[in-house]
Parts: C-alpha cells; sequence; structure tokens
C-alpha cells in the first residue's frame, strides 16, 4: 500500500476527490453546496485523465517541426479542455434553476423545499 | 521522487484538503472561497502534469468564471450562516462514499505508475500520429490547439452548441425572454 502511495499519487488523489464530490453531492442539505459537490467530482475525472496522459520528463505538446523529445500526451488535454467548457455551461443552468427556486420556496435548503412541497 | 512529482503531490494534497474545506464549511461564502482555492490549486497541478492549455482554462473558468456564477447566486438568494463553523457528518451519505471508494481503490493497483512511460496513453498510436503529423497537416506548432480546432473541430463545434445552449437556458430559466 505503501508503494501505490508512491507511483499511484495522482489515481489516490483522484478517487479522494471523486470520494469528496459525491460526499457533497449528497450529504450537503444546501443546494449551493450541492453544485459545488459536482464541481469537485468533475475535476476528480478530469486529474485521472490528465495523469494518464502525463509520462515522467515530459514537456508540454507543442512541437517546432522534429518531434525529438519526450511529450505529454494531447488527446487527454482537449478533451478535457472541451469537458471543463461544458461543466462550466452546465454549473450556470445549475446556478439559475437554483435562484428561481429560491425566488418559489425562499428557502435554499432541501429539507425545507420538500416540507413546502407537502403542505 | 523527482522535484516535479514532490511539488505535485503537496498542491494535489492541497487541493485536496481546500476541497473538503468547501464541502464542510457551512457558511457558502466560505465554501466558496475554498472552491475558487482547490480551482487555483489543480491549475498549479495541470502545470506541473505539462498541460498548460488546460492550466490556463482552469484558472480563468474554473477559479474565474464559476467562482463568479457562485457568488453572484449567493448574492441573489440566501447565504445560510449560523454558529457552527461546520456541517455535521452525515454518516449515511459516508456509508455510500466508502462503497465508491472501495470499489475504485480495488482498481489502482492496475493502473500504470504516474509518469511510467509505457503507459498506454503515452504509447498509443493516437499520440504518437497527432505528435508526428500535427505540425506537417496543420501548420499548428501546439498540437492541443491542431487537434482542438482541426482534427477535432466537429467536437469543438459541440461544445459550442452546449454553450449557446445553457446560456440560451439560463435567460429563459432566469425569465430575461427580453434578451432572447
Amino acid at each position: 500500500m505503501i508503494d501505490l502511495l508512491a507511483t499511484h499519487y495522482n489515481y489516490l488523489m483522484f478517487v479522494a476527490l471523486v470520494a469528496i464530490g459525491l460526499y457533497g453531492v449528497t450529504a450537503s442539505p444546501n443546494l449551493v453546496k450541492k453544485v459545488i459537490g459536482l464541481n469537485i467530482f468533475q475535476v476528480g475525472i478530469f486529474l485521472f485523465f490528465v495523469t494518464s496522459g502525463y509520462v515522467d520528463g515530459a514537456v508540454p505538446p507543442v512541437v517546432h517541426g522534429d518531434v525529438a523529445g519526450t511529450y505529454a500526451s494531447p488527446l487527454p488535454h482537449v478533451l478535457i479542455l472541451t469537458a471543463i467548457v461544458v461543466g462550466v455551461s452546465l454549473t450556470a443552468v445549475a446556478l439559475a434553476l437554483i435562484v428561481r427556486i429560491y425566488d418559489a420556496y425562499g428557502t435554499l435548503d432541501e429539507e425545507a423545499i420538500r416540507e413546502v412541497q407537502t403542505e | 521522487m523527482t522535484p516535479v512529482s514532490t511539488s505535485l503531490a503537496v498542491i494535489l494534497t492541497f487541493a485536496v484538503l481546500a476541497a473538503i474545506a468547501a464541502i464542510l464549511l457551512r457558511d457558502v461564502l466560505n465554501a466558496i472561497i475554498a472552491f475558487a482555492a482547490f480551482s487555483f490549486g489543480i491549475a498549479v497541478a495541470w502545470i506541473l502534469l505539462a498541460a498548460p492549455d488546460v492550466a490556463l482554462t482552469e484558472a480563468a473558468v474554473g477559479a474565474g468564471i464559476t467562482t463568479v456564477l457562485f457568488l453572484v447566486t449567493i448574492a441573489k438568494t440566501v447565504r445560510p450562516g449560523g454558529e457552527r463553523l461546520f456541517e455535521r457528518i452525515a454518516w449515511r451519505s459516508v456509508a455510500i462514499v466508502a462503497v465508491l471508494v472501495g470499489a475504485l481503490l480495488t482498481t489502482i493497483r492496475s493502473l500504470p505508475a504516474v509518469g511510467s512511460s509505457e503507459a498506454p496513453v503515452a504509447t498509443s498510436r493516437i499520440t504518437e500520429y497527432y505528435l508526428q503529423n500535427a505540425y506537417p497537416e496543420t501548420g499548428v506548432e501546439n498540437v492541443v490547439t491542431a487537434v482542438l480546432a482541426a482534427y477535432r473541430g466537429f467536437d469543438t463545434l459541440g461544445e459550442a452548441t452546449v454553450v449557446i445552449a445553457a446560456g440560451l437556458a439560463v435567460l429563459l430559466v432566469l425569465r430575461q425572454e427580453a434578451y432572447v
């Protein structure tokens, strides 16, 4: 287990971030905190992808004609760039819905919203 | 351990601690500040992982725009305070998370070591192809840009469609039809 800590540290941090994100989504009563949890979960996945394309001593994939040398794989970077932008779009829509929920119910607490609904 | 991997481990640990703070702090404003710190930590980690394009996007979009969106939201809604600094631990959620962590940890051992030159992604034919041909075929020195705008151009068009759709959805949800 200790040797895993040295060689697979990024992947262990990926598990930690995904765990923190899932905890935030499921445990926080406040809707804004749930969206923060969603974002942390998502960054955990990004860490997994970017780590998979990294090689020790690699430089960013900017080539000048010849390709001698070690480069990080560009493909995970491209996928994550797209995912970051899609993620912020998703966050914007979620937060707009939260503003409307607050207008309608006057609270952002999950339990309080449920009580208002059953009344 | 190389100096890069040591600083990477330090910055990732910082990011995880900031993420824990963002979830456990009760005041939402404190949580948002912790989340912004988390995003900046992750942006530094991307630089150490040789992904400067991702780092720039993360710093501008993750730490910048997302934080502003959260701040606007709590300015328009409430900011639940209270005497307690931290949330109470919800043990039912801890149980759910423990199942996920258990499942993921069993897979960690079968992944290649971080930075291994035999890692499947680093040695894959697609990576080789892009590095060899991106400059001759597109004339762009930054391979990430070449793949984003040329090889996967339709993917980026789809991304732009998502952004437009999200912008329209925000305007409709907030009943700002005058701008649509």
